[in-house]
Formats: C-alpha cells, structure tokens, sequence
C-alpha cells in the first residue's frame, strides 16, 4: 500500500512536468536551482522519445499504481503475472530516473527539483516492490520443481492449488 | 538500516560535491555518476530481500579510489574521491540484521535445495 501512494505522487509530479512540456503551462515549480528545472525539461534529452519524458514517466507510474493495486495479499500465487509486470514495471521505471538524474548535470548542466523527487520516489519503490515478486517467483519455482502441474497455468492464475504450510514462502507482500 | 542511510548520504554527498567543493571536470563528471548509482543501491538495500544488493557499492567504492588516478583528478576532488570510495567500501560490507528467511531466497530460485534448507 505504500507503494501505491508512493507511485501517487510520483504520477501527479510527472504530470505537472509533462503539462509543461506539451507547453499547457508556462512555468514550472523550481525552489533551488534557478532556471534548473526549465532547461532539464526542453532539454535534447527530454525531448528525444516521441513523446515528452515526464510524460513517459506519467504513463510508467500509472502502471505501477495499477499493477500494485490489483489483486488481495495472496496474489503472489493467485495472479503470479500481476506481480511479476508489477515488479518489471517497478525496476525499469526507477533505473530510467536515475539514469536521467545522472544526466541532468552531465549532459545538460542543470539540476531539477522536481526530477529528483520523482527519482528517489521510483528508487522507493524498488525494494518493497522485490519480496512479492520473489514470493511469485519462489512459487512458480516450486510449481515447475515438484508437480506436475502446469508453470504457464500456475502463471496466469489459472489453477491455484493451496499451498501447504510447510513450504509456504515468510515473505509476506507488503502491497495489495 | 544505518549503513544503508551512510552510504546514501554519501551518494547524494557526491552529488553536491562538485558545487560544495568547487572542482571542475573530470571529477565532477565521474562523482555526478557515481552519486546515484551508490544512493540508488544503497536506498534499494535496506529492504532485507533485496539487501545483497549492498555489496554491488563495494564495486563503486574501489572506482572512486582509483578513479583519480587514472582520470587524472586535481585538488580536494582527489582526496574527497579517495575517502568517500573507502567509507562506502567499508560500509557495504556491514550486512545489519536480516530476520527473515524468504524461503531461501533469490538463490533459491536457481539451487532449489536451498529453499528445502532454509525450511528445515
């Protein structure tokens, strides 16, 4: 659940940004860096995906709230596949933040408040994100392993046996 | 939780350093990369899952110690480089308390055995 808040903000601060990139805005919120933000944001590399980054980052944050929010506390062996887009979701999103932070001072030679917030939101994410997904995993490990049922069935939800208590994975999500 | 929040600090720290310190390429460049990516291991670290991730800083930390060298660094960029690169090595290596057992874990996803052992 945190995470899905967490994943909140970040697509109400992407969106502001993206606003001001399709030029919806004419200014943009930046407390420490001058005009840092403004030259981040019409910078080549922002404008270098067919669409405005910020708003790629919108759309990336809005997968992760979705992704996070589908789904009861068992989804880790009820609906592997939520959780597995959910983790690919999560960990791309945050190397593509850091990524940009890392070339916000040494491609373009401004920093971006706002940017920065959203990086260390996505970096957030990660870690809470990775023990579900290892529960999913875990399980699809042991689905392959000791029965004869079906990895692609188990995968997708489709036949969820009850787990017994003894290999019942201790990771226990904290989303959902 | 604290040696993760040290070596965060220190990735942000290397982020302001240039500015904070006043030096110049290729110093600056090099500790503008570096920043994120100790902070960003760092931060993903102090969730006990993922906190092997913490060793991945020690390769960071050995760069910044040679990084002068082989860059050529002049001034405090040296000895800031040199000191961070030590401080984040060491502090990679305090594994801090891990409760859980997470059936095994990441490796037992490819030694299956090891997720027997960790239900013994």
């Amino acid at each position: 659940m945190p995470i899905i808040i967490l994943a909140l903000i970040g697509f109400f601060i992407a969106a502001y940004m993206a606003l001001f990139q399709f030029n919806l805005i004419d200014s943009v919120w930046e407390p420490f860096f001058g005009d840092g933000t403004r030259r981040v944001l019409t910078s080549g590399i922002s404008e270098a995906f067919p669409i405005p980054d910020a708003a790629l980052g919108a759309l990336g944050y809005i997968l992760d709230v979705v992704t996070g929010a589908i789904g009861g506390r068992d989804r880790w062996r009820t609906m592997p596949w939520i959780v597995i887009i959910f983790g690919l979701a999560v960990g791309p999103l945050g190397a593509v933040s850091i990524g940009l932070v890392m070339m916000q001072p040494v491609v373009v030679g401004a920093w971006c408040t706002l940017c920065l917030t959203t990086a260390a939101i996505s970096v957030l994410m990660i870690g809470p994100a990775m023990d579900e997904m290892l529960a999913s995993l875990q399980y699809l490990r042991r689905v392959h392993d000791t029965d004869d049922r079906s990895v692609w069935r188990a995968f997708w939800g489709m036949d969820t046996a009850p787990v017994s208590a003894s290999v019942q994975p201790e990771v226990t999500p904290d989303v959902a | 939780m604290w040696p993760r929040l040290i070596n965060a600090a220190l990735g942000i720290w290397l982020m302001a350093a240039p500015a904070v310190l006043d030096y110049g390429v290729p110093a600056a460049n090099n500790d503008r990369i570096m920043g994120p990516l100790i902070a960003t291991f760092a931060v993903i670290a102090i969730w006990e899952t993922t906190r092997e991730l913490r060793r991945v800083n020690a390769f960071w930390g050995a760069w910044l110690i040679i990084a002068p060298l082989l860059l050529g660094y002049e001034g405090a960029a040296v000895i800031n480089s040199i000191a961070v690169g030590v401080v984040v090595i060491g502090v990679s290596m305090i594994r801090g308390k891990v409760e859980g057992h997470f059936g095994g874990g990441w490796t037992a996803l490819w030694r299956p055995e090891h997720a027997e052992r960790a239900n013994d």
